[in-house]
C-alpha cells in the first residue's frame, strides 16, 4: 500500500510538470472554430442564415416519417420487425415538447439581429419573422401537449451567482392565453414575411404563418368546445388547462378567417394534376417535391448531406422492391383502410363475406378495394398493387377446398405448392415473428420514395414531411364554418376535399364527419393524436376493450383459392383478423389528454402548477 | 520497461483507491420503516384497478429543499405500502384520481418503525352483497349499487373475469359491459365464459365486479374472488 502511494505522487508531480511547461507555448492560445461571437455570427449574412437553418432543424415533433414507430402507437400502422409490441395505455410524456433551450436560443439570435448593421433592413425583417415563427411553433406544440406554460416573451435569461432566481421563474400562462399568444404572434409575423413561396416550401412565409394561426385557433376553438361537454371537464383552478367555453365562438371565427385568407389569397391550391388518376393525384400531392401547388410548410430533405435523409423508405420499402437488405418494419392497419369510404358507400369496410357468411371471391386481391376513396391508393400500398410500376404482392397463403370446408395454408417464404402455385408471399403478411416480413396486409405509399436508390443505407430518401398544406386549411374552414353553424359554407369546403378524392358530396356537415375526413386525409401527418385528443374522442376511440373495432388492431390476409375443377379456383379470398403483433387494444385514459410536468421543473421554478389527474 | 509498466499498473490503482475511498461517505442504510395503509370507506377497504400504476397517493415530506411528493401504489384490494425514513410525513390522494370524489386533505402521519394509516374517502358509488359464482361455463353475478355521494351518474358496470388473481378493466379475459343500472335493488348478471379460449383451457378463473361513474378516471372495484 505504501509503495504504491509513493508512485502516484510521482505520477502527479509529472503530470504537474508538463502541464506547467506546455502552458509556455502558445498552443492553447487558439480561437475556438465552434464557439462564435455574437460579432461573428452576426456580422456575417450567411452565418445568420446558418444559425436560422439550425431552429428549422429543431422542430420535428410528435409523428413523422424519421421516427416511423410513432405510426404504430395509434390506430394507423403496426409494426412488423420482430416480436410484437405490448403498447397498452400512453406514458404520461408522450410526445411532451419542452424546449426552452431553443426558446432561448431564438431570444438570443433576435436579440443579435435587431443590432446589428450588417444586414440590410428587409433581409433582417424576414428573419426575425421567420425566428418568431419557430418560436410560435415551439410554443405551440408545447401547448398542445400541456396546456398552457410559461411566456417568456424576448426575455434572454441570464443567470448570475447570488442573483434572485424569483424573478427567473415565470408561471404558467393560462391554456387561452398561450393560444391567444400564439395567434398574436402569427398577425404580426404574418407581416414581416414574404407571401412568395420558396423553394420546396422548406421555409416559413406569410401563408405559413397563417396557417399556424388558424391551427392555433380551431385548437383552442375545440378545446374550449368539447372540453366543457365532457363529464368533467378537465382543468386546473387556475386555467392553466380548461379554456371558458365562452371563448369557443371567437376562436372558430379567428380560424374560419385565417384558413380563408390561405384559401382565397394565397399561391397554393388543391393540387389537381391529374383528374384522370385521382390516386395518383393524391401520392404526388403529398410525396412529390416538384412543381408542388398543395404543401405550405415541410421539413425538407436533400441529398448528399450528412444526416439530411430519411430512413422511412429504406425501412418501409416492401421485400419485393427493396434495394438494401432493410424492408418492412412496419405497414398501415386494416382501420385505417377501412375508415377510407367508397365511392357512393360512406361504410369502408372491405367487403369479404356475403350475407350467408360465404366468402367473396375476387380475381385478383386488388379488386376488393375498387370503387374506394381515391386517396387510399394514395396512402396504403394494397395487396397486388403497383408500385414502381410492378405489382406488390401480398399473400398470406392457400385456402384449399376440402371436402366442404377450407383449409388453410401457410408455407414459407415463396414457397409453391406442387402445381408451381405460390403459397405465401416473400412480402407476407405472416401470423409470426419474423423479422422485417409484413404481418398487417398493407405497405406505407404516403412519403414511400420512388426515387432510384432511396431505400439503400448509403443513400437514404430526400422525401420532405409536410406540416401544413392547403387541404388543412380547407378543412379548419369547414370545421370552423360547421361550429360556427354556418352548414353551406362547411358544405361547400369539405366537399372540394371528397371531390378530389372522388367520393360522393355530403349535404350537411357534423362533427364525426369533420374527424372521419381528417384521419384519411391526413393520415400519417401527424393530425390524428392531437385532434382526437382537442375532440375528447381519445378515451372513445382508444377505449382499451379487448376486439374494440376502434381500439384493437386489425389485420387482412389475402389468400389464393386453391379449389380445381371449380369456379373460383385461381381467385382470391380474405380473412380479417386481429393484428398478432400488437396484443392489447389501445387505451387512452383522462390523464393522457395532459402531459405530466416534471416534477423536476417544478422543483426548479415552484411557481409552475401541475397537471390535472397528477 | 518494468519500470514504465509498473508505473501503469499505480495508474491503474489511483481510480480503484479513489472509488473505494468514495464509498462510505455519502451513502445512508436503506429505509427500514414502513408505512401500511389502506384506502378505506366506512372501515372498509375499497377495491380499485391495481394495475399500471392506475391509483396512487402522495407523500410528501416538509422540510427539504425539493417538494416532489414520493407515489405509493395503492392494490387491487385497497392497501398501500410504503418502505421510508422515520419521520414525519403528509399524505394526500392524487388530484381527480380514483373513484370517489376529489378530496385533497393532507392526512399528516408519524413514521416510526411501523405506522398504520386508513384514508378515509368518498366513493360516488359502492357494492354491496356482491355474489359471484361459477354456474357451468357462465359467471352468475348478483350485487346491489348503493350511491353514497351522488351528483355523478353511472357510466357502466362491469362483470369481469380473469385467469390470474389481478383483475380489472385492463387485465382480463372476459367482460361484460350493463349500462343503465340503478342503485337500489338487487341486480344479477350472467358473463358467458362458454367460447372464453382460457376458460376452456382450464385455466383458473377470477372474477369481480367493476362499477364505474360518469366522468371519473377510475373504477370502484369488488374484492376479487376465484371461482376456480
Amino acid at each position: 500500500m505504501k509503495k504504491s502511494s509513493i508512485s502516484i505522487f510521482k505520477v502527479l508531480m509529472l503530470a504537474g510538470g508538463i502541464t506547467c511547461f506546455s502552458s509556455c507555448s502558445d498552443f492553447l492560445e487558439r480561437q475556438p472554430d465552434t464557439i462564435m461571437t455574437d460579432d461573428q455570427i452576426f456580422g456575417d449574412e450567411v452565418m445568420v442564415r446558418s444559425v436560422l437553418a439550425n431552429y428549422y432543424g429543431r422542430v420535428s415533433w410528435g409523428q413523422h416519417i424519421s421516427d416511423d414507430y410513432t405510426y404504430t402507437i395509434l390506430d394507423e400502422a403496426g409494426k412488423s420487425d420482430g416480436g410484437p409490441d405490448n403498447i397498452q395505455g400512453y406514458s404520461n410524456e408522450l410526445w411532451r415538447v419542452y424546449d426552452y433551450t431553443l426558446i432561448r436560443n431564438i431570444n438570443q439570435f433576435l436579440k443579435g439581429l435587431r443590432e446589428t448593421t450588417a444586414i440590410a433592413e428587409d433581409e433582417k425583417q424576414t428573419y426575425e419573422g421567420e425566428a418568431r415563427f419557430l418560436r410560435a411553433w415551439t410554443y405551440f406544440n408545447m401547448a398542445r401537449g400541456m396546456g398552457g406554460m410559461p411566456i417568456v416573451g424576448d426575455e434572454v435569461f441570464e443567470y448570475e451567482s447570488g442573483m434572485d432566481i424569483t424573478v427567473l421563474q415565470y408561471p404558467r400562462s393560462t391554456e387561452a392565453g398561450i393560444y391567444d399568444y400564439i395567434i398574436g404572434e402569427c398577425d404580426a409575423i404574418s407581416t414581416l414575411l414574404s407571401d412568395k413561396k420558396n423553394t420546396h416550401s422548406a421555409r416559413a412565409n406569410k401563408w405559413v404563418a397563417l396557417m399556424l394561426k388558424a391551427r392555433a385557433a380551431i385548437y383552442a376553438g375545440s378545446l374550449a368546445n368539447y372540453n366543457n361537454k365532457m363529464p368533467s371537464p378537465i382543468k386546473t383552478p387556475g386555467g392553466e388547462v380548461g379554456i371558458p367555453a365562452d371563448r369557443a365562438q371567437g376562436y372558430y371565427e379567428q380560424a374560419l378567417a385565417a384558413a380563408q385568407d390561405v384559401i382565397n389569397n394565397s399561391p397554393y391550391q388543391l393540387q389537381l394534376n391529374k383528374p384522370d388518376d385521382l390516386q395518383r393525384n393524391f401520392y404526388e400531392a403529398l410525396s412529390i417535391k416538384d412543381n408542388n401547388t398543395e404543401v405550405i410548410w415541410a421539413h425538407d430533405r436533400i441529398y448528399p448531406g450528412t444526416g439530411q435523409q430519411t430512413s422511412f423508405t429504406t425501412r418501409n420499402i416492401p421485400g419485393s422492391h427493396a434495394e438494401d437488405i432493410d424492408r418492412a418494419y412496419a405497414g398501415p392497419i386494416l382501420n385505417l383502410v377501412e375508415d377510407f369510404e367508397y365511392t357512393d358507400n360512406r361504410n369502408g369496410a372491405i367487403h369479404i363475406r356475403d350475407n350467408q357468411g360465404n366468402y367473396i371471391f375476387y380475381d385478383d386481391p386488388l379488386d376488393a378495394f375498387a370503387n374506394k376513396d381515391a386517396r387510399l391508393g394514395g396512402t396504403v400500398i394494397l395487396p397486388n398493387a403497383l408500385f414502381k410500376g410492378t405489382p406488390v404482392p401480398l399473400q398470406a397463403g392457400q385456402k384449399i377446398w376440402n371436402n366442404g370446408s377450407w383449409q388453410t395454408v401457410v408455407g414459407q417464404s415463396d414457397e409453391r405448392d406442387a402445381a408451381g402455385r405460390l403459397i405465401t408471399s416473400a412480402n407476407g403478411p405472416v401470423r409470426n415473428n419474423d423479422p422485417y416480413v409484413n404481418k398487417t396486409g398493407f405497405f406505407f405509399r404516403k412519403f414511400l420514395d420512388e426515387a432510384s436508390g432511396a431505400s439503400t443505407r448509403g443513400r437514404n430518401s430526400e422525401m420532405w414531411f409536410p406540416r401544413f398544406r392547403f387541404a388543412e386549411a380547407v378543412l379548419i374552414a369547414a370545421e370552423a364554418a360547421m361550429e360556427l353553424g354556418q352548414q353551406p359554407v362547411a358544405v361547400g369546403y369539405i366537399n372540394q376535399i371528397r371531390e378530389r378524392a372522388g367520393i360522393q358530396p355530403l349535404t350537411s356537415v357534423t362533427l364525426d364527419d369533420i374527424i372521419q375526413e381528417r384521419r384519411v386525409e391526413f393520415a400519417f401527418e401527424n393530425h390524428r393524436y392531437w385532434d382526437l385528443k382537442r375532440f375528447r374522442r381519445a378515451h372513445i376511440v382508444w377505449n382499451g376493450v379487448v376486439n374494440s373495432p376502434t381500439a384493437q388492431q386489425y389485420a387482412l390476409f389475402p389468400y389464393l383459392v386453391v379449389a380445381p375443377g371449380t369456379a373460383n379456383d385461381g381467385k382470391y379470398v380474405f380473412d380479417r383478423q386481429v393484428f398478432s403483433n400488437s396484443l392489447h387494444p389501445r387505451f387512452f385514459e383522462l390523464r393522457n389528454y395532459y402531459n405530466f410536468i416534471d416534477l423536476g421543473w417544478q422543483n426548479a421554478n415552484p411557481k409552475i402548477v401541475l397537471n390535472p389527474f397528477q | 520497461m518494468i519500470i514504465t509498466m509498473r508505473k501503469y499498473v499505480n495508474m491503474l490503482l489511483l481510480p480503484a483507491i479513489v472509488a473505494v475511498s468514495s464509498c462510505g461517505l455519502d451513502n445512508y442504510d436503506e429505509p427500514e420503516s414502513k408505512l401500511l395503509g389502506r384506502v378505506v370507506y366506512n372501515g372498509e377497504p375499497v377495491g380499485v384497478r391495481g394495475t399500471g400504476e392506475a391509483v396512487q397517493l402522495q407523500l410528501y415530506q416538509d422540510g427539504y429543499e425539493l417538494h416532489s411528493p414520493i407515489p405509493v401504489y395503492v392494490g387491487q384490494d385497497g392497501t398501500f405500502e410504503a418502505k421510508l425514513f422515520d419521520g414525519e410525513y403528509k399524505l394526500v390522494t392524487r388530484d381527480n384520481n380514483g373513484p370517489w370524489v376529489n378530496d385533497r386533505d393532507t392526512t399528516v402521519i408519524n413514521v416510526k418503525g411501523t405506522a398504520n394509516v386508513d384514508i378515509e374517502v368518498t366513493p360516488f358509488y359502492t357494492l354491496s352483497n356482491v355474489q359471484l359464482a361459477l354456474n357451468g361455463s357462465s359467471v352468475n353475478a348478483s350485487f346491489q349499487i348503493n350511491e353514497v355521494a351522488g351528483g355523478r351518474d353511472i357510466d357502466y358496470v362491469l362483470i369481469l373475469a380473469g385467469k390470474t388473481s389481478f383483475v380489472d378493466d385492463v387485465s382480463y379475459t372476459e367482460r361484460l359491459e350493463i349500462k343503465g343500472l340503478t342503485p337500489g335493488s338487487t341486480i344479477t348478471e350472467v358473463l358467458d365464459l362458454a367460447n372464453n379460449a382460457d376458460f376452456k383451457a382450464g385455466k383458473p378463473v377470477f372474477a369481480r365486479i367493476a362499477l364505474r361513474s360518469v366522468g371519473k378516471d377510475q373504477a370502484i372495484y369488488s374484492q376479487v374472488v376465484r371461482l376456480r
